[in-house]
């Protein structure tokens, strides 16, 4: 029929043809099925609104349009392509930040609910064998031999400075510590065996959420989406092959409100720059380990207690250790879901959950990050009701 | 002329010659007439000091300046007792305090050994066998000791160094030498669960080993006995990377090092054929070619040429795959190579694994 015929063609070429939703429309009533039988059959194509004019109805068509291309990408990598090629000014958010209050902003940026505490246990299943106790003993001994071997064995070239402690003697006593307690560990948990360990590899994350009238230029008071991008390096981190188990179901609701920030982002400070948009998670998507299971993040020596002590930030110090935990766990699991061919108009079907241990040395907090949606835009974030959520602990020494 | 002092108008006279006025600048009428010399004006005379025996000389020193009649004083030299770091001179190289008379020969990462493995043998009084000890080879091939699909988690590996771990299209050898490394041992300790003692080991990196006058790590070390050592060549340019003939030389060298610190550390600083050799390995690669080695340390007496003599088991250039394409090699619309190593062999992570395993089993 020359009406499917045309709709083939259309669909193979991608093309700019004005008959796109004309011959969907057209397609639906015989693609549907027999309850639709009765309607009848429109014979003229249906009226829809301009594609070129300069009116919200055409921009609504022109944006539907790409989404459905977004929809039809047969890969993944497509599917990132078409969602990450256009460049436009975005705000660059850092995880490990001095500015004040930063986790408050985060948690608005990512939709993210900040619970204290860890999350509650899995249920314990009966038809599994009880696990083998854990020799905390052996696990001790081995992270004081991490700390004796950095900071006392081991022989330098020259003795350390004291600015140069933290890249020449935390940074590798974090990377014995991470290849040891994953070596250990390994026969109570099969898949940390198998798991790929990176070093400093580098995490990216791109995402929009919210809206705001421009201020200047020729697109002076339109509407146009905050976009905001992630570079992170952890310090290491651990990637599995099978996803790990949620902490919650899906749709939990939590009786906890996410902050509303009622000013620009710029006022954080945040800062806008034009350039690559990247989605990463540590490997490409061919890699068959592509779930996560913990980060590990080293504070630079810019953020560390004694400083923001000397600044009377005393009540800044959970705050460095939680912003870094919600930017860096949302960037990761929400790159990971990505991967999985996920994006805002296509929200997660089930959560993705990781992990993160943030550290500046001599403390250690724990934190747990569960995705429960990625869709953050305005149009998508309508009648969304699901929210990302962070358990996070406070640091212990 | 207005000016009586002779030297003054000397000057001016100078400065007129060269066109310029009395601040020199150019005059305004600078054309000068008169013959010019190319003669260089005298010297002055210099401020002799006379010395006449017998005569105390008397100085302008009390004074503090330069009076026309007295004499010129002569001070004593004047010895600072701190001279700026950046003017310092050297002693002469006999008169350091820590100077002895034998020459001492330094060997460090980025020394190249021309003549290469028989200059190290010759060094480390070694003899060389071809090919890995049968105890390894036999740890190789036994069945039991592969991982579960090796080469598919081989490939992986390969894989995630050469094209998978970073956003560009082709990672440069300085990044995917060392994640290579990293993730082949990673693998090798997902043995763990096989051989429990394969956890009683830890991993240093980049740590300073001077042996002849010192240990490598304190005492109380709880993990003093050196295993196997891994040498990379990571650096992009072909000419600064080692020659795998030298690169060997270099294993030879850092194993015998460690293997004598580990000997003076258990029996002392004497030099003597010893009764438990002591064992080191080492691995050498640039991310594609490795090469194996086995040094085994019978003796520390190395003046004499005869007697007992160490042995090292060397297996050279063993390449793990022949070559990566990062981008499919497309020719005529027919993709000809696809993403991915050729020449893959599997043979090389075996042995590699064998190394890792040898003392542990």
């Amino acid at each position: 029929m020359a009406a499917a015929r045309c709709w083939r063609l259309v669909l193979r070429g991608s093309g700019l043809s004005l008959h796109t939703a004309a011959e969907a429309a057209v397609k639906a009533p015989e693609v549907t099925g027999p309850d639709v039988a009765a309607a009848p059959v429109a014979r003229y194509p249906p009226v829809v609104a301009s594609l070129t004019a300069d009116s919200k109805a055409a921009r609504q068509r022109r944006v539907e349009r790409w989404q459905a291309t977004v929809h039809a990408a047969k890969s993944v990598d497509e599917k990132l392509r078409i969602l990450t090629k256009m460049q436009f000014m975005k705000y660059v958010v850092y995880p490990q930040t001095f500015a004040l209050n930063a986790d408050r902003w985060y948690q608005s940026f990512t939709k993210t609910v900040f619970l204290s505490g860890l999350p509650p246990p899995p249920p314990a299943r009966p038809d599994t064998e009880p696990a083998p106790a854990l020799d905390v003993v052996a696990l001790r001994d081995a992270a004081c031999d991490c700390l004796l071997q950095e900071h006392f064995f081991l022989r330098r070239k020259k003795r350390v400075p004291l600015y140069l402690e933290h890249e020449a003697i935390t940074s590798p006593f974090l990377d014995q510590l991470v290849a040891s307690l994953t070596g250990l560990l390994s026969a109570r948990n099969p898949a940390l065996a198998n798991a790929a360990l990176d070093c400093k590899r580098p995490v990216h994350f791109y995402w929009l959420r919210g809206e705001e009238i421009i201020s200047h230029g020729h697109r002076k008071g339109r509407v146009d989406a905050l976009r905001y991008q992630i570079n992170d390096k952890p310090h290491n981190q651990i990637r599995i092959s099978k996803q790990l188990p949620e902490f919650v179901p899906l749709d939990y609701s939590v009786p906890v409100e996410i902050p509303v920030m009622n000013c620009k982002p710029d006022k954080l400070p945040l800062f806008k720059r034009q350039y690559e948009n990247t989605i990463f998670i540590g490997t490409k998507t061919a890699d068959p380990h592509c779930y996560g299971h913990t980060q590990f993040h080293l504070l630079p020596d810019k953020l560390k207690r004694e400083r923001l002590l000397k600044q009377n930030c005393a009540d800044q110090i959970e705050v460095v250790f939680r912003a870094n935990a919600i930017a860096s766990l949302f960037a990761w699991t929400g790159a990971q879901a990505m991967y999985q061919g996920f994006w805002s108009e296509a929200d997660v079907t089930r959560p993705f959950v990781s992990q993160g241990v943030i550290t500046d040395g001599k403390y250690f907090s724990f934190f747990c990050y569960q995705l429960n949606t990625l869709a953050l835009t305005a149009q998508a974030d309508q009648n969304n009701p699901r929210k990302n959520i962070c358990w996070g602990t406070q640091r212990c020494q | 002329m207005a000016l009586a002092s002779r030297s003054a108008r000397l000057a001016l006279a100078r400065l007129g010659r060269l066109g310029l006025g009395s601040c020199g600048a150019p005059r305004r009428g600078a054309y000068e007439w008169g013959v010019r010399s190319t003669r260089k004006p005298e010297p002055p005379p210099p401020d002799r000091v006379y010395e006449i025996p017998g005569l105390e000389p008397i100085t302008y020193a009390g004074k503090m300046h330069f009076m026309p009649g007295l004499a010129r004083p002569v001070f004593p030299p004047w010895d600072p007792d701190w001279t700026p770091p950046k003017f310092r001179r050297l002693p002469p190289l006999h008169e350091h305090p820590l100077y002895k008379d034998q020459a001492c020969y330094v060997f460090h990462q980025r020394c190249r050994l021309l003549e290469g493995v028989k200059q190290a043998l010759w060094l480390t009084k070694t003899k060389l066998i071809e090919g890995l000890p049968e105890k390894v080879l036999s740890l190789a091939d036994d069945p039991r000791n592969h991982i579960e699909n090796q080469d598919e988690c081989v490939l992986n590996v390969i894989f995630h160094a050469r094209l998978w771990h970073s956003t560009e299209d082709i990672p440069k050898r300085e990044t995917y030498c060392p994640v290579i490394v990293d993730s082949l041992i990673q693998l090798c300790k997902s043995q763990i669960l096989k051989h429990p003692s394969l956890a009683r080991r830890i991993c240093a990196q980049n740590n300073m080993l001077s042996t002849t006058w010192n240990r490598g790590f304190r005492e109380g070390y709880p993990y003093p006995y050196p295993h196997t050592l891994y040498l990379l060549e990571s650096a992009n340019l072909r000419p600064h990377r080692f020659q795998p003939d030298q690169l060997r030389a270099k294993m030879i060298l850092f194993a015998f090092g460690n293997a004598l610190a580990q000997a003076r550390l258990l029996y002392g600083n004497d030099t003597k054929v010893l009764e438990q050799p002591v064992v080191v390995q080492s691995v050498g690669t640039d991310g594609r070619v490795f090469q194996f080695l086995v040094l085994q340390l019978n003796t520390t007496d190395l003046a004499s040429d005869e007697g007992v003599k160490n042995l090292v088991w060397i297996d050279s250039d063993q390449l793990l795959y022949e070559h990566f394409w990062c981008l499919p090699v497309v020719r005529r619309k027919a993709v000809v190579e696809p993403v991915g190593p050729t020449g893959f062999q599997p043979e090389t992570f075996r042995k590699f694994l064998a190394l890792y395993l040898h003392g542990a089993v």
